[in-house]
This record gives structure tokens, sequence and C-alpha cells, in this order.
């Protein structure tokens, strides 16, 4: 019975980033929100578990502030999670995620596969799963579609640009997941209410053993502007109208 | 520690890297190194694009996959100490690119848009794409050597030059990996390739039934364009196939004409249509964020929007 762990991340929510001024970013008013395939990740565990038994538990690295995350997470199912916290786990790089993740998971968890989406809803590096799999010296599946257990082994259908490969690899192991893998259900008010019950377990900076210095060093963010002409016309026949005569103008229909 | 390296799984991406690569090795004064997996024939082309050194990885055996490959190249990295390693970022490229910057305990850009070298001379300035595309981040590498995947088609395939020479290295074979490739299926139909296309009729997940891609496929045909989708219609739906999903995750279009048809304009979608020359939008919701990334939409229905935007454009009242 597999024991599963799964890493999950709570990010910016994009869609409420404004430009500044001098195009920076306009962070001000911005809400957070589950990684959009760390969604997926959860409740691929979740299915994995159902089907085979075992345990299920979740970890995260963060700020402090991100226990509403944690809540979110444990409401979709996992039993416990694993918080690694600091005011400083603001702005960390993949390098530095997996290093600290591999330090928890390979002192504190027994495993037997690991579950990362695809990448996250904000860095969308693709790297910490991978880096992950490296650091433990473990298996790793990327881009994963479609997941069972054979025999002890995991079996993955992954999908790649020029079609899918059916992969095997003993456990433990780690596999990253598309989000076409599964739809996650959305949680109940008694699943939130039972979330609040799970154990979470706080780890800090102090108790980690390794180091883990940035490699990259940002030079700046800036927005990505689009400047368009925003017109918007009805539905009715004279807005289409308008519509058409609009693009003949501009040239691209004839 | 000096050289440039280039790794793409397949021809015309190692040709673009090559293209990049030679920029940087030339501005460094060193050497550009490409890999080649196991076809020797290709090694005398690829110098002629440029390549100063061939890395020539062996063949694998039929259930081993790419990431076989990855103690040989780290430790050939250990030994040889390159300054800049470019890595096409294609889904195995990318992993195999986060497991050899883990095992070189560098840094890598991923899916680096943009590289130039810094003032200096000796730092890549590299820019990448975050938030799903709401911003570009750009970033220098502290350690060595500086890693980034790059997308392809973000370079022109390098130019040939003939009677360049340059030397072959074999590298060893690697040990087993861990992971067998049990089967592989090859994709049933392969789509047309729209990053070329003039015009392009996008279907949203504001599309009901698959039935109704019909709908879309007669608008596309009434401006003279090609149909793309977003990446719930291709990823959860299955209606169309990946490759024409335009996005962060997807491709990138240029279109003279993009229309999006009950696509609701996710930053993650937007962020692959930005070089459009026009942006329309068919949406029944006037707050849908594509309005704001179009230059002219309708607010609408599109069962009752499409129909008659065809006959209008058919001339037909
Ligand atoms: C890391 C990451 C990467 C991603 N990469 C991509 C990517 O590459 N490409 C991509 O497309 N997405 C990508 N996404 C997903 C993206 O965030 C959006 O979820 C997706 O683009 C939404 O697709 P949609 O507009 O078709 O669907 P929805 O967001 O569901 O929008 C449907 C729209 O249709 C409208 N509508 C409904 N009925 C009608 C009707 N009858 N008439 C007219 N309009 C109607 C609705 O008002 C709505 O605006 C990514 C997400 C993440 C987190
Ligand atoms: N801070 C974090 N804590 C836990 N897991 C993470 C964290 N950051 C990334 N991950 C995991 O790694 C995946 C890929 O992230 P990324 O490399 O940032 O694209 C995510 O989908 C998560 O499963």
């Amino acid at each position: 019975m597999p024991r599963i762990v799964v890493c999950f991340k709570w990010v910016i929510d994009e869609a409420y980033i404004r430009t500044g001024a001098s195009q920076e970013l306009d962070l001000e008013n911005v809400d957070y929100k589950l990684s959009d395939y760390d969604r997926n990740a959860i409740e691929e565990a979740v299915r994995l578990k159902e089907e085979y038994g075992g345990s299920l538990v979740g970890i995260t690295v963060g700020v402090p502030e991100a226990t509403k995350g944690i809540k979110d997470a444990l409401s979709r199912g996992p039993e416990k999670a694993y918080f690694i916290n600091d005011a400083s786990f603001d702005n960390l790089e993949p390098s530095q995620t997996a290093t600290i993740l591999a330090d928890v998971v390979s002192s504190q968890i027994e495993y037997d596969l690991i579950i990362c989406g695809e990448g996250s809803s904000d860095l969308y590096a693709q790297q910490v799963g991978p880096r992950l799999a490296e650091k433990l010296g473990i298996p790793c599946i990327s881009y994963v579609q479609k997941l069972g257990i054979e025999n002890g082994e995991i079996i993955a259908e992954r999908k790649m640009e020029e079609g899918v490969e059916v992969v095997a690899a003993p456990m433990p192991a780690l596999v990253t997941v598309v989000p076409d893998i599964n739809s996650p259900r959305v949680p109940g008010l008694k699943d939130t209410l039972m979330a609040s019950k799970k154990p979470v377990i706080s780890i800090t900076k102090d108790q980690l053993s390794q180091t883990y210095e940035p490699c990259l060093q940002t030079a700046g963010i800036l927005a990505a502007s689009m400047e368009r002409n925003c017109v918007k016309f009805g539905g009715e026949l004279e807005g289409i109208a308008g519509f058409v005569e609009s693009l003949l103008k501009e040239g691209v229909i004839s | 520690m000096a050289g440039v390296w280039v790794l793409a799984e397949n021809h015309r991406q190692t040709l673009e890297l090559l293209n990049i690569g030679r920029v940087l090795a030339s501005k460094l004064g060193t050497r550009l190194a490409a890999f080649l997996l196991h076809d020797r024939e290709m090694a005398q082309e690829y110098i002629e694009y440029g390549a100063d050194d061939i890395l020539l990885l062996p063949s694998l055996p039929e259930d081993q996959s790419l990431d076989a490959y990855i103690p040989v190249i780290a430790e050939e990295a250990q030994k040889q100490e390159p300054d800049i390693f470019l890595v096409a970022a294609t889904l195995r490229g990318k992993e195999i690119a986060a497991r050899i910057a883990s095992r070189l305990n560098t840094g890598l850009c991923s899916e680096c848009i943009s590289l130039t070298l810094d003032e200096s001379g000796k730092n890549l300035e590299m820019e990448r794409l975050m938030f799903g595309g709401a911003a570009a981040q750009k970033v220098t590498c502290r350690t060595r050597p500086q890693m980034a995947t790059v997308p392809p088609r973000t370079f022109e395939p390098a130019v040939k030059q003939s009677g360049r020479e340059g030397q072959i290295k074999e590298l060893p074979v690697p040990p087993a990996s861990a992971l067998r490739v049990l089967e592989k299926k090859a994709r049933a139909h392969e789509a047309s390739d729209i990053r070329e296309a003039r015009v392009v009729v996008c279907a949203g997940r504001g599309i009901e039934k698959q039935e109704d891609m019909a709908l879309v496929r007669e608008l596309a045909e009434a401006v003279g364009g090609e149909i793309a989708c977003t990446r719930p219609i291709s990823e959860e739906l299955h209606w169309l196939p990946e490759n024409l999903c335009i996005g962060l995750s997807g491709i990138n279009v240029k279109p003279d004409l993009y229309i999006g048809v009950g696509v609701s304009g996710q930053i993650q979608h937007v962020t692959g249509i930005r070089d459009a020359k026009v942006i329309c939008a068919i949406n029944n919701d006037e707050n849908a964020p594509i309005f704001e990334a179009a230059d002219y939409g309708i607010v609408g229905d599109l069962y009752e929007v499409v129909p008659k935007l065809i006959k209008e454009l058919k001339g037909e009242k």
C-alpha cells in the first residue's frame, strides 16, 4: 500500500495582478490560491489512495501566512500536512525549494510515491519535481496523464510531443502530473470543517540541515503590457456589421 | 571553465540552439559543443552549422528514455565545466535540464525567451515569463554553468558554412535507467502547424458540445483561417490536438487576425497571442478579460453571433 506525498504551493492569483505606473507589477490587492495544477496533483493522490489504500500527506514550503493554503489543500483529502515556513520563503527559486523539500522528506517522511504538479502557477518553472527526485536519488516521471500501480511498480502514461510514452519505474518514485489527468473535486463544507482538525507539522528554518543558497539573481520583473483598442460591439446585426467593417478597415479580411 | 553547450532532442532545435550558441561562443572567445544523439552521420553537418565539438551520445536500448543520459551528461559537464549550457525546451528536455542542473548545483532559467550577454560580456541576461505571462522576469545565474531551456522557434536555425572543422568525442554508454519505456503510441493524426497562419479562429470552453465545433470551423472558413483552441479544449475535452493549443503551455501565434470564440482570456492563453496584429473576441460576458486584450469584441451569445457573423462575412444578409 503506497505511502504518498503530494507537494503543493500557495501562490499569488495572477488574475489580480495589475500594472503599476512604470510597468512594474502592482501586487497591492492580490489574492492567493492553491497553485492550479497542484489541485490535480492532490486529486490524483487521493484517487490512488482510494484505489490502492495506503497513506497520503501533503507538504509545502512557504511563508507563515500560507496557512490558508494548507487548509485548502487538506480539505481536498490529505491526512496531514508538513508546513516548512519562514518569513524569508516568499521568493524562493526552484533549486532552493527542491533542496528544502528534499531535506524534510528524506529526514522525516517515509514514502513510496511523491506527486508534484507539472508546474506552479506563478513561476511555472517545471523544475521542483525533477530536482527533488534528483536530490532524493529516485526515478522521475514527468508530464504524466495517467497513473497506476502494478506489482509494486509505477506505471505511467507520459504525454510527449510526438505521442504517449508508457513507462514503468520502481518505487519510491516521483511523478509530475498534467492537468488532464483528472478533474479536481470541489471541497464541500464538511471537507473544509474536517480540514481544520487535521494535524499540521510546522517546520521552521532552523530545523533544516541543508543550506539553500540561490543560484539565480532576479534583475527585474516588469509587467507584460498589451495595448489594444478594446472596442466592443453588440450582438445584434448592427453590431456585427460594425465589427466586420472594422476588420475590413484594418485590412485583415477582404 | 569554458565552452557553450547545446542539447536538443531533434534536428531543427539543435540548429536553432547552434545559431544562438555560435553567437555566444564567438563573443566569449570559446568553443561551441553540440550533443548528438546516436547519429554519427549528423556530426559533420552540425559542425558545418557552427559546432566546434560534437559530444556523441551512444544509442540507447529500446526501453530507455532520454533520462538515461543524465549521469553521462552531468559527469562530462563536471569534467569540462562549460560556461553556458542551453537545452531545447521540449518536455523531455525540460525534465532532464532540471535534473542535470540539480546534479551540477546550478541555476536554470526555464523557457528562456531572450538571452544576451551583459555589459561585462561574461554573464547571460535571461528573460522568462512568470505569473502566467502577466510579467517578464529578468535573471542572471551566479553559478556555472549558466543553464537555460529555450522554447522551439525562439531563434532561427543556424546557417550552414561548408568547410568548417570540428572534433567528435564519444561519450560512454550510460548505465540503465530505472525508468523503462513499455510502449510508445504515436499521435493518431498530426495537425497542421498554425504558427505561421495568417488568420486564426480559436475555440474556447464557451463552446458547449463537440458538435458545435462545426460552427467554429465554418467561421474559420468564412475568414480564410485556421482553427486553434484553449487548453481545456485540447487537454480536458480532447476536441482538438494539443499542438493547436495556444498559450503559455502551448504555442505562440502571430497572425494578422485572431478571433476568440467563447474564450475567457486568462493570461496564460493571452500570452500566446501577444504578437497578433488584430485581436477579436466573441463572448457573452461583457466583463470577460478577453475584451481588455482585444481590439474588437462582440458581446453576445456565440450561438447567435457566429451564424450572423458568417452571413455578414459572406455578404448574405
Ligand atoms: C500554468 C498554467 C498554464 C496554462 N497554459 C495555458 C495555455 O497554454 N493555453 C490556454 O488556453 N490555457 C492555459 N491555461 C489555462 C488558463 O488559465 C485558462 O483556464 C484557459 O485558458 C481557459 O480556457 P477558456 O477561455 O476556453 O475557458 P473558460 O475560462 O471556461 O472561458 C469560457 C468563456 O466562454 C464564455 N461563454 C460561455 N458560454 C458562451 C456563449 N454561449 N457565448 C459566448 N461566450 C460564452 C464565458 O463567458 C467564458 O468567458 C494554463 C493555466 C495554468 C495554471
Ligand atoms: N513552495 C513549494 N512547496 C511545495 N511544493 C512546491 C513548491 N513549489 C513548487 N512545488 C511543487 O513543484 C511543482 C512545480 O513547481 P515549479 O518548479 O515552480 O513550476 C508544483 O506544481 C508543486 O507540486
